[in-house]
């Protein structure tokens, strides 16, 4: 008597299910195509988050994919992790560029093992590059020592002697 | 339409399933109907609503979609639990579920600046690993099937790799972070760059690591969890796919050599290869359960059998015809209930919740956000191929709790911090930038 119910029940489940994974899949369709007009319009707009095309990946470039966003939220700026005579989590704007060291420059470092001019940090339209001035030990990106002119990224870590410092933008 | 309205609404479909699956159930146990899975269901979405309301105000840009698929994959769980072991278990579940939206709330209220964990990370990868060898602590550990997986105390017993696999992501993301510039660079020596040494120092160790959890826990399962995670940051970290074949092989190097010298890994993949081979059907621990599941999931058919009617017991006897039914072999059960449909439903609400998890790691705009969003993600992919992979005899069959499906505390509590670091990550890449 109730074997009927208990089919359509089965049936309903399953119907339910699969209407629910569609709908969501449609979404989710829909979101890439609308992201993909996003950067065809160029690259304006408010609409499209996206992720430029060429790596896969997107972490590896230079450019930050929602730099082409507009100009609203770009702040470069370092944070002080921790640092002789520096308050830490207080940030420094990096808008106008600024040079490291423990002399007379913009950032000034209490640290024995910092130069007198130890580093700068320049921005190039939208890329903050970080370069050592040949001081005597070193400027450690995210753990590597710094040759030449390095594009920096949000996120990245800047040592020098015993002071760290984020990068976020 | 606002992500949030999206979310309410997708959260209809679910309190729907659970409701007709509880109801079939019912109809099948006690042959009438009763208000009583009505009562599930309302209790179901009231669980989901507040969740919904709680992530509408920490995380109003999350993605929609993410809460509403694992409530879909959970009420598939809490209906099979019902159906197989009644309604107590379903309780103890349901029970669990509640103790996993808690700890979901909790997370995200404690880490809502959830790179704060980058600090630990040192910590939480102790803490992961103390985790994984607690099993083998004498006294502590539950052996069965030939691994040590589960430790017990007093009243419950705790699934360690679970929660490790959170912290392991968690770590992986935070150093590869770090030091996937050095990784990329490095010498070239025959036409491949060698990463420095003291660089691929961890790495290694941790490939070390992945085949002594093999050899120690004796879990093949959960290490290949693991490793996969591994190679999925690594290459994200490094876009470079030869560092994931170089892998690959080292695993497969690994993975052959202890299965020619470890029996019991052995015995797995003599039952893998031969279920129906007379010896190891009736040998103890062996290939009974896999032989029996297979016969389950071939009477499911297109569209299965209905709620409650795949043969889980002996007809006639109380003796297991397939053993472990809420955990190990859930998928088996589901698919002989719902057929090749209700499985393959199941398959694609993980493959759409994988799917917003690297959704959420493209959005993001740092790298730490983006790696542990793609570790998070690919951990649940393993974890569910794995175990699914085994149950359908594509590997060898271990036994890793189906996420969010199978029966189990520890594993439902790990996998609500998962999902709410997944959130964490989602809400802040999805901000809206302010218009130029």
């Amino acid at each position: 008597m109730l074997q009927p119910v208990s089919v359509g029940l089965k049936l309903g489940f399953l119907i339910i299910l699969y209407l629910f994974l569609i709908w969501v899949a449609a979404s989710t369709l829909f979101d890439l195509r609308r992201g993909v007009r996003g950067v065809r319009g160029g690259g304006g707009g408010g609409g499209g988050r996206t992720v430029v095309a060429g790596e896969a990946t997107s972490i590896h470039e230079t450019v930050d994919p929602t730099a082409l966003l507009g100009d609203g939220n770009f702040e470069p700026r370092l944070v002080v992790e921790h640092a002789t005579g520096h308050e830490p989590g207080v940030a420094y704007d990096l808008m106008e560029p600024v040079t490291l060291g423990r002399g007379d420059v913009e950032l000034k470092l209490e640290d024995p093992f910092a130069s007198t001019r130890h580093a700068t940090i320049t921005r190039q339209g939208r890329t903050l590059v970080l370069a050592d001035l040949g001081s005597t030990n070193g400027t450690y990106l995210n753990g590597e020592p710094v040759t030449g002119p390095q594009p920096l990224h949000d996120g990245d870590r800047i040592r020098i002697g015993d002071s760290e410092f984020t990068y976020l933008q | 339409m606002r992500a949030r309205n999206w979310e309410l609404i997708s959260l209809v479909p679910a309190a729907l399933l659970v409701s007709a699956g509880f109801a079939a159930v019912y109809i099948q146990r006690a042959n009438q109907l009763e208000t009583v899975s009505l009562i599930y269901g309302a209790i179901f979405l009231g669980l989901c609503l507040g969740a919904h309301i709680f992530i509408r105000i920490t995380l109003p840009h999350a993605d929609p979609f993410i809460f509403p698929l694992v409530a879909v994959l959970a009420c598939y769980g809490l209906v099979m639990i019902y159906r197989i072991d009644g309604a107590t278990e379903a309780r103890v579940q349901a029970q669990w579920f509640v103790l996993g939206l808690l700890l979901f709330a909790a997370t995200i209220v404690w880490f809502r600046d959830y790179r704060r964990l980058e600090h630990y990370r040192y910590l939480i990868m102790t803490g992961s690993v103390v985790l994984l060898l607690l099993p083998r602590v004498p006294g502590l550990g539950v052996y069965s099937g030939g691994a040590y997986l589960a430790i017990h105390l007093p009243g419950i017993t705790f699934q360690p790799p679970e929660f490790a696999k959170v912290g392991v992501v968690i770590f992986l993301s935070s150093y590869l972070r770090d030091h996937r510039q050095a990784l990329a660079s490095g010498r070239r020596i025959l036409g491949y760059r060698i990463p420095p040494l003291k660089h691929l120092g961890p790495l290694l160790a941790l490939w070390g690591a992945a085949m002594l959890a093999l050899v120690v826990i004796g879990d093949i399962g959960s290490s290949l969890m693991f490793y996969g995670a591994l190679l999925a940051i690594v290459y994200v970290a490094t876009d470079r796919i030869s560092f994931v074949f170089f892998g690959v092989v080292a695993f497969g190097v690994g993975s052959w050599f202890l299965a020619t010298h470890i029996p019991h890994i052995d015995a797995r993949i003599q039952d893998w290869l031969h279920p129906f081979n007379p010896t190891l059907y009736t040998a103890p621990l062996g290939s009974y359960q896999l032989a029996n599941a297979q016969f389950a999931m071939a009477a499911g058919g297109l569209f299965g059998q209905g709620f409650g009617q795949t043969l889980l017991y002996i007809p006639g006897t109380t003796n297991a015809l397939i053993p472990f039914p809420s955990t190990d072999m859930v998928f088996s059960v589901i698919t002989g209930d719902l057929g090749l449909f209700g499985a393959v439903g199941l398959l694609v609400t993980y493959l759409l919740f994988i799917s917003r998890g690297f959704k959420a790691a493209m959005l993001a705009r740092d790298s730490f956000s983006k790696l542990l969003a793609v570790g998070l993600s690919t951990v649940i992919a393993v974890q569910v191929f794995v175990i699914v992979g085994g149950v359908a005899r594509v590997i060898p069959f271990t036994g890793v709790p189906l996420p969010f499906v199978a029966y189990g505390g520890s594993s439902i509590l790990a996998n609500f911090v998962l999902v709410a670091l997944l959130l964490l990550i989602s809400d802040r890449a999805r901000q809206p930038q302010p218009a130029p």
